[in-house]
């Protein structure tokens, strides 16, 4: 198979090149709000998911109870999550997933200007995140950043080697133009501050 | 002067509802692409970085794609070159035969459509399922996608609610948009929860650490990749940008740009395999590698697949995706389309009013409509130039180069306004076919200036 198409393929590009263009600067001065946190909050609502501030000394898992009164199968691998009928990290199979109402995961970084918030893949079974219900984000309100150079300059990896921003649920607006939320991932997404 | 494009053209716009909405709703696509970019103070010097960000990687194209091959090599991924769409084809049935896989759960990828992936696997005997809900309707109907992005856009709500009906056993005459995205998610769950191996595209390509990025709204290029433990990943030569810090201008320019949303819902980063999975790349050339050669138009090779140019075309808004012969419609398809194959491709080249909108908007700014006109240009040597319009432009130069004849034209040319519209409008004259004549005004510029007729506007 392929160690002569590679060659092949390369030695094409090669001698197909003719002038050499240089890399630009990328460093921009780039949009910076007066309150990223506002910015954030309002932009996760934009795109049709949520974000709230947990006050101090709040219990989460009550929260949680008041907010999904009917989710019943809840998955995270949080220890502080005391409600949760699965730990990702645990299940045999990532299809044993299938059916999980709630998921509560950790993110990493927030972007104020488009909602994105990283999630670097911090479960076993990375499907977690996408074959829930719903999805409830908890982040560090110190760790919103204005815009995506910034959060490109921030974002680990873990050794998973797989990492996602997400911004909002799940949407598809395939028929007609007429948006739906909840296409094949989330129909809610929840980001929780503090 | 007809060509594929405008007779297919005709039968679109015979449904003059259809096309009503079909101009309407891709033109609101585009205005709420522009209030996306004018949220941004420094969108234009993005639409720069990204260009130039292209036009550098594409001219060390070798360089990148080798520091590439390596990172996602010491990461544990499995690279694979296709130097054509048989190739690519191949490369794919192998590893799925190889793991004696069954279904084959795909997200959306305009390059594996380029390759005619899915008929070849079908042939042999694969269950290819298309995820995307866009992607999935025209796959139950056997129909081919009419808009990169928006691939179902040429679809009434009615016509999907009698599909379902028929194959996901629907509600009768049910055509509620949410009704009808909650079965097909439940219907896909299904094919997500028993596919052997996932497919996806790639929207860039990070020479500096091996990553492979994807975009989508559904999320199901994630589903597709999370529930069975084989990931294929089909991408295209051209993907590649140099690191995450490129990724940063791409990652704004490219959802404001396609659909007007700050961001897709889902941008997944893939850089390692699942455990005790593989993940394979395949790196397609398919004749990308060619155009680099091509000084008038190795600009296509830029493009991030956003179709902000279909969007803002006032023809393919008026025409739809299916008027077009080659499988990508609008401004980038008609270029890449004479690039594929001149002699097959040609007709989609009358489909432009030379307007420039595509350059205004392309976030890669790639020189669309100038490449459109260099193609018309050329059409001669092709021997695919109008008979008629060369017959006409033969007789205006004529008239052009001969000011006396054009002068007594001119003072005729009034008369028309009051001819029967049978002399006018009828077979022999093309330019007034689906469009009015403008009226001729009584007297030329030119002799009124001699006639001291013209003053200057009082402010």
């Amino acid at each position: 198979m392929s160690i002569n198409s590679k060659n092949d393929i390369l030695s094409n590009v090669k001698r197909h090149i003719k002038v050499q263009y240089d890399m630009p600067d990328l460093d921009i001065a780039a949009i910076q709000y007066p309150d990223k946190l506002e910015k954030f909050t309002q932009m996760c609502k934009a795109v049709g998911g949520d974000a709230m501030v947990v006050k101090e000394g709040e219990d989460i898992n009550a929260l949680m109870r008041s907010l999904y009164p009917d989710a019943k199968v809840i998955a995270s691998n949080l220890p502080e999550i005391d409600i949760a009928t699965v730990n990702p990290d645990k299940v045999e199979d990532a299809h044993s997933l299938n059916g999980t109402d709630l998921a509560i995961i950790q993110g990493e970084v927030g972007v104020a200007e488009n909602a994105c918030v990283w999630i670097p893949q911090n479960v076993k079974e990375k499907v977690v995140y996408f074959i829930s219900e719903y999805l409830v984000i908890l982040l560090d309100k110190n760790k919103i950043v204005h815009n995506m150079h910034e959060a490109y300059d921030q974002i680990k990896f873990n050794d998973y080697g797989f990492g996602v921003f997400i911004s909002g649920p799940s949407k598809t607006a395939d028929i007609e133009q007429s948006l739906v939320v909840g296409a094949h991932g989330a129909k809610g997404v929840i980001v929780l501050l503090r | 002067m007809s060509t594929k494009h405008t007779e297919a053209a005709n039968r679109f716009i015979a449904n003059k509802e259809q096309e009503t909405w079909h101009n309407e709703t891709l033109w609101f696509v585009r205005e709420k692409r522009d209030k996306m970019a004018m949220d941004v103070p420094e969108w234009e010097e993005l639409r720069e970085l990204s260009s130039k960000i292209k036009m550098h990687t594409i001219t060390h194209l070798d360089k990148y794609a080798e520091e590439f091959t390596r990172n996602a090599e010491a990461n544990g991924v499995i690279v694979h070159w296709a130097k054509d769409a048989t190739e690519h084809n191949e490369i794919v049935y192998s590893i799925l035969s190889r793991h004696e896989a069954q279904k084959l759960v795909k997200s959306k990828s305009m390059l594996t459509e380029e390759c005619h992936m899915n008929p070849y696997l079908i042939e042999k005997g694969i269950d290819v399922v298309e995820s995307d809900l866009g992607e999935r309707i025209l796959q139950l109907m056997d129909e081919p996608p009419s808009h990169i992005v928006m691939p179902a856009i040429h679809l009434k709500r009615q016509e999907v609610g009698k599909l379902f009906e028929e194959k996901l056993h629907t509600e009768k005459d049910n055509s509620d948009p949410t009704y009808l995205t909650r079965a097909a998610r439940q219907h896909l769950r299904n094919e997500f929860l028993t596919a052997d191996v996932g497919m996806t595209g790639c929207n860039f390509a990070v020479a500096d650490t091996g990553d492979v990025v994807v975009c989508t709204n559904e999320g199901n290029a994630d589903m597709g990749t999370s529930l069975p433990k084989i990931h294929i990943v089909s991408m295209g030569l051209e993907k590649l940008i140099p690191n995450h810090k490129s990724l940063a201008v791409y990652s704004r320019l490219l959802a404001r740009s396609a659909t007007g949303q700050p961001v897709t819902s889902y941008m997944s980063h893939f850089r390692k395999p699942r455990e005790g999975g593989e993940m394979h790349i395949i790196i397609v050339d398919n004749g990308r590698s060619d155009i680099l050669g091509n000084d008038e138009h190795i600009q296509t090779l830029k493009c991030i697949r956003c179709g902000a140019c279909m969007n803002t075309c006032p023809v393919y808004r008026r025409s739809g995706g299916y008027s077009y012969t080659y499988f990508i419609p609008g401004p980038i398809g008609i270029n890449l389309g004479m690039l594929k194959n001149p002699e097959e491709y040609y007709d989609n080249v009358s489909a432009c009013s030379l307007c420039y909108s595509c350059n205004n908007v392309c976030p890669a700014k790639i020189d669309l409509a100038d490449q459109i006109y260099r193609w018309r240009q050329n059409l001669n040597s092709l021997g695919k130039a109008d008979t008629m319009k060369k017959i006409m432009s033969g007789g205006m130069k004529f008239l052009f180069t001969h000011p006396a004849l054009y002068k007594a034209g001119l003072k005729m040319a009034p008369i028309i306004n009051h001819m029967p519209r049978f002399l006018i409008y009828n077979g022999l004259n093309d330019w007034g076919k689906g469009r009015e004549l403008p009226k001729f005004a009584p007297e030329s510029f030119t002799s009124m200036w001699k006639k001291g007729k013209v003053q200057k506007k009082n402010e």
